[in-house]
């Protein structure tokens, strides 16, 4: 018997294993696993605080391009909703997380890899600036040629400078040369909170990567040709919170990068991520008393495995679920560790695991408080119907009524006194905690109110240890990037399922026994 | 506490193991309902001529209820629910005082009352598993007189666990007014072990604590010779031939007029039996399996002489050192 089990539980473990080896060697959608690869994990975490009101975070989120691979992305949407839309012009990702009611600080987290591939362009020497901007492109590129609020390109100013610098030259190769190497010779370089507009820039000849790419949008735009602005992050293991922005000009049919900063002509890095075009900010908000942020930067050590048949072909507002889902078989193992190791009595085998789901929603400490206030009031409510004489079902049903109602009470009276997370009580498991209720009070009256205690206390310890392995964040990624962990799972099942020892209480049990060894011994 | 060790060396079973390599492996799932549902149990036990309270009537739906009436000419009687767990759900009456019945600890009753258990043993509230059940009547036990001094209200039972159709290990179990006339150890009933060779009581155990006493009376528990103790050996024996579970335990009681009756069968016999009598189980079952495949199938009698046999054996094993 022993080593069937042994050798089912082995097999679902090396399955597992070789589920994951295929997977890892198969590789993502885009990028396959070799050491050698240039791969880099970021997380972005924000931390953001409500003030009690409908609040919104916005963030641009890295896309994928041919040089830029983004892979094996997770959100946690940190109870509030989340979406994701593309912009029109500029095209931007962009990430949106909503809340009605934001009093809290909570902490989002959204974590990507990326593999990035550094890009040399080519610029023919003959080509020239077209005569007319305005006709020679076409509509879609025409925000890229007007002057804006920060990239001042009608300014007098920079239209002098622009013609003291290239004089009469027409070729587009020669007037980006001059134009780069103005910058890179007459601005200084020098960190700053705020960056300078374009036109600040030229008058102080001192800014930053903001001010100089600015100044560079305005001159190509007074030259004719369309450029924007690129926000990206620059890769190195580290936890930082500074973006870093260059310039894009459209020559000859694509978008070519140039980095006055770090003097990349016409190049862009393999250390280069890409997150935003235009004049824009990284993240905007609304609503909130505080946010704050930072990426944390380091090499990836997981394989790429968003092939087409993994949970990340979901869409996102699913994955959340699927998350929610591959934690009800680790909090099955955690109770049934709990119950044939150490032995502990529950209300149920799934209550605990429902209990632990729903604190993870709400709060440990409120989830607790609830639960104990629902239950207190159910029961007293389940004496009284005992005493009217109430058949079974309809006095159950009775007691889920009153359960909600209360519950319903609570939200609008907590919702009176500023606790918004409690509104989060409706996602307890109702009718378990009326079943609890039930049980509790027919143990109660047949085993005495300590034996009730007891399976009470038994039932809310095993929650909340539930509660902390569910709440691992490796066990989050881990389990959905692969599933098949699922079997290993199955596998520590079914080795519980022989355990054959003494449960850890049965040595309290039987501590009785002390005495008559030593009876036999004298 | 009490270390892994010393448990293993006491040979005491542990809940695991008894689920593992006893339950599972010796008692075939489909003979379960049989245990499980006292009806079953009790019209098996009557075809095989095995002595049980008699069973008055059945209400199987909640319109039968009003048939219940029948009972104003009983003064004694319990209901309890066919598959009722752990001893739930059991309401006994012991007497009559106007429209009103007296429980063992006194308290009074109405009819209203009585329908209203009666409904919530319909529903399933005291069944395993909740599901819908059958509640029924039968006749009230009185006591022994011997168990008088020791009993507090109730009636004492005696269960004796068969392994592989061998008596091995029995004790006498006695309600306290925590357990409020039931028999039950979880529930507060006191274990005493007793001898299976003599018949006679050693110490006791009350929530897992050892105690030579009962905690209501006050009155000594050990040494209490069990009557018609061999019979109940016998009968023990005999009913392995007709139930065929491979672990469980029967619970007797010795009514005062019709002596050894049995009440119910276990399919998952609690495992403070050794605590009661202050031995552990496995050096039985060891000493029973190690007398190989076909015990089963021996005649009762002969099967009640390997119990002799192997008790003192394991005993003898367990003093010897």
């Amino acid at each position: 018997m022993n080593r069937r089990v042994y050798l089912l539980a082995f097999f679902l473990t090396a399955l597992a294993a070789a589920l994951i080896s295929i997977k890892v060697i198969h590789g993502g959608q885009a990028v396959s696993y070799t050491p050698a690869n240039h791969l880099w994990r970021v997380n972005m975490i924000l931390n953001v605080t409500g003030q009690g009101a409908r609040a919104k975070v916005r963030m641009t989120l890295p896309k994928k391009t041919p040089r830029q691979i983004i892979y094996n992305e997770h959100f946690e949407d940190a109870q509030m909703s989340f979406s994701i839309t593309d912009r029109a012009v500029t095209g931007n990702r962009m990430g949106y997380w909503r809340s009605e009611l934001l009093d809290d600080t909570r902490s989002i987290q959204y974590s990507f890899s990326t593999q990035l591939t550094s890009e040399e362009f080519f610029i023919p020497e003959d080509l020239e600036l077209p005569k007319d901007p305005v006709a020679f492109y076409p509509q879609d590129l025409q925000p890229w040629l007007n002057a804006s609020e920060l990239i001042q390109s009608t300014d007098p100013k920079v239209k002098k400078l622009l013609k003291k610098i290239i004089g009469k030259d027409k070729k587009t190769y020669l007037v980006l040369r001059r134009i780069f190497n103005f910058i890179r010779g007459e601005v200084k370089y020098q960190s700053e909170i705020g960056s300078k507009d374009a036109k600040e820039t030229l008058d102080k000849l001192v800014a930053d990567c903001g001010g100089q790419a600015r100044l560079f949008i305005a001159l190509s735009r007074a030259a004719g040709m369309p450029s924007r602005m690129v926000g990206g992050l620059i890769m190195n293991e580290s936890v930082k919170n500074i973006t870093h922005v260059w310039a894009e000009n459209y020559i000859d049919g694509v978008w070519v990068p140039f980095d006055t900063t770090n003097n990349y002509f016409a190049y862009i890095p393999n250390h280069y991520l890409e997150l935003y075009r235009g004049d824009t900010a990284l993240i905007r908000y609304l609503g909130l008393s505080k946010l704050e942020y930072l990426f944390s930067i380091r090499k990836e050590k997981m394989p790429p495995v968003d092939n087409p048949w993994s949970l990340y072909v979901l869409p996102v507002h699913f994955q959340a679920s699927v998350k929610f889902l591959l934690l009800i078989p680790i909090g099955a193992l955690v109770v049934s560790f709990f119950r044939t190791i150490v032995g502990v009595a529950t209300f149920g085998t799934f209550a605990p695991i429902l209990l632990a789901m729903a604190f993870r929603e709400i709060s440990l400490g409120m989830g607790l408080l609830c639960l104990g206030v629902v239950i207190f009031f159910g029961w007293i409510l389940r004496k009284i119907l005992d005493a009217l004489k109430i058949l079974v079902i309809p006095r159950l049903s009775i007691i889920v009524t009153m359960v909600i109602m209360f519950i319903m009470v609570m939200n609008v009276v907590a919702f009176n006194f500023g606790h918004q997370n409690i509104l989060y009580i409706t996602l307890f498991p109702m009718i378990i905690i009326t079943w609890t209720i039930e049980r509790l009070s027919v143990i109660q009256i047949e085993d005495g109110t300590k034996a009730a205690f007891k399976a009470g206390l038994g039932t809310i310890s095993v929650s909340v240890a539930a509660y902390y392995v569910m709440g691992i964040r490796e066990l989050h990624t881990y389990l959905f990037a692969f599933p098949e962990l699922l079997l290993v799972v199955m596998a520590l099942l079914l080795l519980l399922g022989r355990y054959t020892g003494f449960r850890l209480l049965e040595l309290w049990r039987f501590r009785e026994f002390k005495k008559i060894q030593r009876r036999d011994i004298l | 506490m009490i270390g892994f060790k010393t448990v293993r060396e006491l040979g005491l079973l542990g809940m695991n193991r008894r689920n593992a390599e006893y339950l599972l492996p010796r008692n075939e799932r489909k003979l379960y309902p049989l245990v499980d549902d006292k009806l079953k149990t009790k019209d098996l036990l009557y075809t095989h001529q095995l002595p049980a309270p008699e069973l008055y009537f059945v209400i199987n739906h909640n319109f039968e209820v009003k048939y219940l009436r029948e009972i104003k000419f009983l003064k004694e009687f319990v209901i309890k629910p066919a598959r009722g767990a752990e001893g739930r759900g059991i309401l006994v009456i012991q007497g009559k005082t106007g429209n009103e019945w007296r429980k063992a600890s006194g308290a009074a009753l109405t009819m209203d009352d009585i329908e209203y258990h009666v409904t919530n043993i319909l529903a399933g509230l005291y069944s395993l598993g909740g599901t819908t059940d059958i509640a029924f009547i039968e006749y009230c036990v009185r006591s022994h007189i011997v168990f008088r001094p020791v009993a507090y209200q109730g009636v004492p039972d005696m269960r004796v666990i068969l392994y592989r159709g061998i008596p091995m290990m029995s004790m006498l179990r006695l309600p306290t007014r925590e357990s409020d006339g039931k028999a039950n150890l979880h529930q507060g009933a006191v274990g005493a072990g007793i001898d299976i060779l003599s018949g006679v009581t050693l110490g006791g155990v009350h929530h897992n604590y050892l105690i030579d006493r009962h905690p209501d009376t006050n009155v000594p528990i050990g040494g209490i010779r069990i009557p018609f103790w061999n019979e109940i050996l016998e009968t023990a024996a005999k009913v392995y031939d007709v139930f065929q579970l491979g672990y469980f335990g029967i619970d007797f009681v010795i009514d005062h007029l019709l002596g050894p009756l049995i009440l119910e069968l276990n399919a998952r016999p609690g495992l403070n039996i050794q605590l009661a009598n202050r031995e552990g189980l496995l050096p039985r079952l060891r000493e029973i399996d190690a007398l190989g495949p076909g015990v089963e199938e021996l005649k009762w009698e002969r099967r009640l002489e390997i119990t002799r046999k192997i008790v003192g054996k394991a005993g003898a094993r367990l003093t010897g050192n």
